[in-house]
């Protein structure tokens, strides 16, 4: 399956998944800074393979995990988005 | 730090100065910079995370020949021809800016709001990176830090032919009725909304203001670095594989 959904908490966050029992192939694209900018495919990566129906606190953690400064969002909104996309 | 004008450049050419002399400045091989930038043709310069065929009014841009190009900074996308915008990068050395991002856009953007207050615009910085006017967006500025260097560019609208913008972006692409251009020309203000003053003139305060805080020196490109950034504008900024990426 596939979902894609918007969140807006400062700058524009979109985040586009694919999907089974697992979160499969995910991209991330908006009008946000990140430092150093490589770390979004870090991002994607830290996302792709938890389960589907992982919580909101398992989503952001993963996200924590990955080393970069997210400016103009943060975790929170990108597991919103995120879960926005997959339950749409 | 040097002020440096130079030639009118194609976006792409522009955009491999910015990924140089950043680089440069990151290895100590040139002073702080201020350059302005000169334009050859419209284009749109889009952040370094945003979703291409979100942006651009895809078929618009192919068939005028308007050249979309990917920046090494996030933030969102913009509609630019030569004249209309006054856009200039500040190259400086990662110990001369604040740590804290907010701050650092405060600080960065400071003297450009006093330069337009002093030439009558009341403008302000409204963070996280826009320059606002009472009644809208003037323009805004994006970062790239690396490890020893800041890249701080800004682009102010002077002159902007907002309807051209709305037909370039997908921002007007909805509902070109009279409402929705009316709320996307009351979001962008131009300059020349609000004083008579020439492209230049304003420049020249940009300059004066920044140069109150430095010690600013008329500097140039060197051949060297002109025939990089074309080789660096050829392998990434002209490409597909760059400019389309996401």
């Amino acid at each position: 399956m596939e979902g894609t959904a918007t969140h807006k908490a400062g700058k524009l966050v979109e985040v586009r998944v694919t999907y089974d029992d697992e979160l499969e192939d995910v991209t991330i694209r908006g009008d946000f800074f990140l430092e150093p900018p490589d770390a979004l495919e870090e991002l994607e990566a830290a996302i792709e393979g938890l389960p589907t129906d992982s919580d909101h606190a398992r989503i952001v953690s993963a996200i924590q995990r990955v080393d970069a400064q997210l400016i103009g969002f943060d975790a929170e909104t990108l597991a919103t988005a995120l879960e926005e996309a997959v339950h749409q | 730090m040097r002020i440096i004008h130079g030639n009118p450049f194609s976006e792409p050419t522009h955009h491999a100065l910015d990924q140089l002399l950043l680089d440069r400045i990151a290895t100590g091989e040139r002073e702080p910079v201020l350059r302005f930038w000169y334009r050859t043709a419209p284009a749109v310069p889009i952040g370094r995370f945003q979703a291409y065929e979100n942006e651009v009014a895809v078929d618009y841009v192919r068939e005028h020949g308007i050249d979309v190009v990917r920046r090494i900074t996030g933030g969102g996308a913009m509609y630019v021809a030569p004249g209309d915008v006054i856009t200039f990068s500040l190259y400086l050395p990662r110990a001369d800016v604040p740590d804290d991002v907010e701050a650092s856009y405060d600080v960065l953007d400071a003297p450009i709001v006093e330069a337009l207050q002093d030439i009558g615009v009341p403008a302000r910085h409204e963070p996280l990176n826009d320059i606002v006017h009472p009644d809208g967006k003037l323009g805004g500025a994006a970062q790239l830090r690396v490890d020893h260097g800041v890249l701080h560019h800004v682009t102010l609208s002077y002159a902007l032919d907002l309807r051209e913008m709305l037909r370039v972006l997908r921002i007007g692409e909805e509902k070109l009725s009279d409402k929705a251009v009316q709320s996307a020309e009351q979001r962008v203000e131009r300059i020349t909304d609000h004083t008579d003053a020439t492209r230049e003139t304003i420049i020249e305060a940009i300059t004066d203001a920044y140069t109150e805080r430095y010690n600013n020196g008329v500097g140039s490109l060197t051949d060297e670095e002109l025939a990089r950034a074309d080789e660096l504008a050829t392998e990434r900024f002209k490409t597909d594989d760059w400019n389309r990426q996401r």
